[in-house]
């Protein structure tokens, strides 16, 4: 097994920057998670809080066609098992485990657009 | 005519031009001595040669038992021909390593093999393993000693060129005129002590291995201040240098790449070297010590052949490295592995596959003639580091130059401290009428609307120091290009042209006033050898390629009004001087 | 085999001592296809614009003082290769001196405050100082920061919010790390704003040197969190 060389730098301003990928993509999807908390509780507080009753029929005027979009639910898994996995990793990081920065976030990338597309083939 | 430009006066005990090494040791000693010190640096303060030394630090750290200070200063003086200043070479075997230790003090950590043992290596020219290193230190030297000087709340000024040094009429250095090139501002700093540590003369040739700023500025300018210059006709040439890509051209490989074995073992071989037809044509030059063989015989070998047609399409020759030494050189100087994997590619950086390589200019042995305080014949003026000449002699022990800036900066710095504790400050307007007059004439330049750039005129200069003041010369070439440079300072220099008009950073205007030490220093070098009838060291010419016992001299040369003498002089043995006076008028 | 090839270049230009706004001026420059962004500006500077601002020294990489932004990312000037178009602009958030060029001095006031030189409790001993050979591989590795600001100039948190910039938490880490500092360098590294750091590691991947500012970042985040600094 080879030592490994040093890196080859010279080609900086090519490719992406990992780390703002990473970045926009966990805020992205911690984007996501609170809209979809907030539209979560107010939906449930609309069809379910008696002081609600007078709103609580339209909400079945978007809440059936958003459910019954494979989109949505695809992006909201994405964005959750994203987060989770990114964030958990963050902490990772910093408690001592030591990952590759590419790597890792490809692999979560990965996992996290399986687990979207499982909800695409259920929802299709 | 133009109105006198403004001049901004402020007072310090020292002014240390050059943020290297030498500079800041100077400034750290000179403040722990008590004085106010104010270093100047050209551009930006991690602009320096140090910085860009990979390279290795000698000293007799007593962890070879067979290695004392008297051997590395028989090695130091074996190495520069016998024609080193004796007490110098002496100085800096018994100091490097106290130095060494100042710089382990500063936060820099020696190489270890155990946790009070330093890593060894062996270095070109020395005769036993002593070479202490730090990784890449080059780098960490200057952090470390850049913090030193913030701890002591050291003011250095960024982008701040020292122009001239202005000599009173008592003949004692009254202060020294710098250009704020941020600013285009100038400043005039009273001082009764100026340390001259601005480092070598590399950008006087085509292809060299240092920074871009290093135009030999204060060696021009101690000259014209009217100090000595010693063996300034010696200038190291690296026999192994990138030849691609354009900005990587002529920086050093360093010894491990090109020595292989031989970095670890004496007796081991080192790289083979081979041309276009795969012939190893070192073998022709020295057949006994073969690629083994000092830098100077080596860089003109290659030279040679690709002079003569030889070399490969992009200029160079091919070494075929020792893989064998791979993972050492990886760890000692990983940059380098870096380097060699972005400028050439993988094969190359695991030293697996020929590396191409080229001679290049690398460090300027001679310099201003300095005593064992640093101090030259001009009272107040002092030169530490590669802008001062006699440690090295003829030839430079390969990691020779970092002890040197340590011991000789420190002696500087403390040197010029107690001077300007002696002398107290400098009269008030003592100075100012000349630096005027100076910062005035150099604002012609500025106000020219036609002329000739700046940098064509520089890659003239260079173009003639590679091909007949480098690594091969002969008294014909040397004469007619003494003539041209007559030419240029008569013709060309007072017409130059700047195209920006802007105050701030006219890197045109920099060159302008660069061109002046540049040629100066050009002429000397010229001068110089030419007198040197004979070949030592890195000083060849094909009209008298012998040593020459008879020189085993030094060349001394002086301002003379507005010609230079040029005169051989003893050793300096620490015996009572003796002249011989052979004057050599330069073409005014 | 190396070929000529043809480059276009936009480079930001502006005076602050004159009046005018900054613009983009374009150049066209041929050379060998090896050629670095420097070996772009020189050539600009040689043949085309003489009133060019820009700042190199070592060319090869050791000195940092070229950094420049070219396509929006942060790189040494000298070894970023050319690319067919480039932006080359100077580097944020750096105030301008002219053209390419940017004033260092907060730099070196923020590193000054520091007082990144080891805090020592007792002198050098004038012998091998006893540090393990590994802390000491350690330490050069620091020690090759070359402070050259490609990584402040690239951190999202430094953009956006209170924080130095990963290369002061480096240097800090560097004290750290070192055997003969006692100083508190946790403490120091919060208050340059060490907590900001997203941990993307931008600047590791941006380092001309091949460090990780960001993993001193976590190193210490990992001694808030357990201890084990060095006693005071």
């Amino acid at each position: 097994m080879s030592v490994a060389l040093p890196r080859n730098t010279t080609n900086q301003t090519e490719g992406w920057l990992v780390g703002d990928i990473a970045r926009v993509l966990h805020r992205v999807t911690g984007g996501v998670i609170v809209v979809f908390v907030l539209v979560h509780v107010a939906a449930q507080a609309a069809l379910h809080a008696p002081a609600m009753a007078a709103v609580k029929s339209s909400v079945g005027t978007w809440l059936p066609i958003a459910q019954s979009q494979h989109w949505v639910h695809a992006v909201l898994y994405f964005s959750l098992v994203f987060h989770t996995l990114y964030g958990l990793r963050l902490v990772a990081s910093e408690l001592g485990a030591r990952f590759d920065y590419r790597r890792s976030l490809w692999v979560i990338i990965g996992l996290s657009a399986l687990v979207g597309l499982r909800e695409v083939a259920r929802y299709v | 005519m133009h109105e006198q430009p403004e001049v901004i006066v402020e007072s310090t005990d020292i002014l240390i031009a050059g943020s290297g090494a030498a500079g800041m040791r100077a400034a750290i000693a000179g403040h722990d001595t008590g004085a106010k010190v104010v270093l100047l640096a050209k551009g930006p303060r991690r602009a320096n040669h140090t910085r860009m030394s990979g390279g290795r630090y000698n000293a007799v750290s007593g962890a070879n038992p067979k290695d004392t200070p008297e051997a590395f200063y028989r090695d130091t003086v074996e190495s520069g021909m016998d024609i080193n200043n004796h007490e110098l070479a002496r100085i800096l075997a018994y100091e490097a390593m106290d130095r060494a230790y100042d710089l382990e003090a500063y936060g820099l950590a020696w190489d270890r093999t155990e946790v009070e043992k330093y890593y060894m290596s062996m270095t070109g020219g020395g005769t036993f393993v002593r070479t202490l290193g730090s990784i890449d230190e080059g780098i960490g030297i200057t952090e470390v000693m850049l913090h030193q000087l913030h701890a002591r709340n050291v003011r250095i000024c960024d982008f701040h060129m020292l122009v001239d040094v202005i000599v009173g009429e008592d003949g004692r250095v009254a202060g020294a005129l710098a250009l704020d090139l941020s600013r285009g501002v100038w400043r005039f700093y009273r001082c009764p002590t100026v340390i001259i540590a601005t480092g070598g003369t590399s950008q006087l040739y085509e292809t060299s291995s240092g920074p871009a700023i290093n135009t030999g500025d204060g060696i021009a300018i101690a000259l014209r201040a009217g100090a000595e210059l010693v063996d300034i006709e010696f200038m190291q040439f690296i026999p192994i240098s990138f030849v691609y890509p354009p900005s990587a051209r002529g920086y050093t490989l360093t010894e491990p790449a090109h020595y292989g074995m031989r970095h670890f073992d004496p007796n081991a071989e080192a790289a083979h070297l081979v041309n276009n037809q795969g012939e190893r044509f070192v073998l022709k030059h020295d057949p006994v010590r073969k690629e083994g063989s000092t830098r100077d015989v080596l860089a003109r070998a290659i030279m040679l052949e690709i002079l003569e047609g030889r070399g490969t399409p992009e200029g160079g020759v091919l070494m075929l490295p020792d893989k064998q030494v791979f993972e050492a050189f990886l760890k000692e100087r990983p940059t380098y592995i870096k380097r060699l994997l972005e400028n050439y590619g993988e094969g190359q950086a695991r030293l697996e596959a020929p590396i191409p390589v080229m001679p290049s200019a690398l460090y300027t042995l001679g310099g201003v003639r300095i005593d064992a305080w640093c101090r030259s014949r001009v009272p107040g003026l002092y030169a530490a580091g590669e802008a001062a000449g006699g440690v090295h002699g003829a030839n430079r022990l390969g990691g020779s130059s970092m002890p040197d800036i340590q011991v000789f900066g420190r002696r500087a710095g403390m040197a010029a401290a107690e001077e300007a504790k002696a002398r107290g400050p400098v009269p008030e307007e003592a100075g100012i009428a000349q630096a005027r007059a100076r910062a005035s004439a150099l604002e012609r330049g500025m106000h020219a609307t036609d002329g000739v750039r700046p940098i064509e005129v520089k890659k003239r200069i260079q173009k003639l120091m590679w091909d007949h003041v480098g690594l091969v010369r002969s008294g014909p070439k040397m004469e007619e290009t003494l003539q041209q440079f007559g030419e240029i300072r008569a013709q060309v220099l007072p017409a130059l042209k700047i195209t920006g008009k802007s105050r701030i950073l006219n890197r045109e205007w920099m060159e302008s006033i660069e061109l002046g030490n540049l040629l100066d220093i050009a002429e000397a070098m010229a001068s110089a050898s030419l007198l040197r009838k004979e070949t030592r060291g890195a000083h060849y010419r094909t009209d008298f390629p012998d040593l020459d016992p008879q020189w085993t001299a030094n060349v001394l040369v002086k301002r003379d009004g507005a010609a230079l003498t040029v005169e051989k002089q003893a050793v300096v043995c620490a015996e009572a001087p003796q002249t011989q006076l052979d004057k050599h008028k330069a073409i005014a | 085999m190396s070929k000529q090839i043809t480059v276009v270049a936009e480079v930001r230009r502006h005076d602050p001592s004159q009046p005018g706004e900054p613009h983009y001026q374009r150049f066209e420059v041929t050379g060998i296809d090896s050629m670095r962004v420097l070996d772009v500006i020189r050539s600009i500077y040689e043949n085309q614009a003489g009133d060019l601002a820009y700042q190199f020294a070592c060319r090869v990489g050791r000195c940092g003082t070229c950094a420049v932004k070219v396509n929006g990312v942060p790189v040494l000037a000298c070894q970023e290769k050319c690319k067919p178009r480039m932006r080359i602009e100077p580097l944020t958030p750096f105030p301008v001196l002219r053209d390419l060029v940017v004033d260092r001095t907060e730099v070196e006031a923020r590193y000054a405050a520091l007082k990144l030189t080891p805090q020592r409790t007792s002198a050098h001993p004038g012998r091998p100082e006893p540090i393990e050979p590994a802390v000491a591989e350690k330490l050069c590795h620091y020690d090759l920061c070359l402070a050259c600001m490609v990584c402040v100039s690239a951190c999202p948190a430094v953009a956006e919010r209170a924080f130095d910039g990963p290369a002061y938490m480096l240097k800090l880490r560097h004290m750290a790390a070192h055997p003969a500092d006692s100083a508190n360098r946790l403490d120091q590294a919060l208050e340059a704003g060490m907590l900001e750091c997203f941990n993307c590691d931008v600047c590791t991947q941006l380092c001309p040197a091949d460090l990780s500012p960001a993993q001193a970042v976590r190193d210490f985040r990992k001694q808030m969190i357990f201890g084990g600094g060095k006693p005071a």
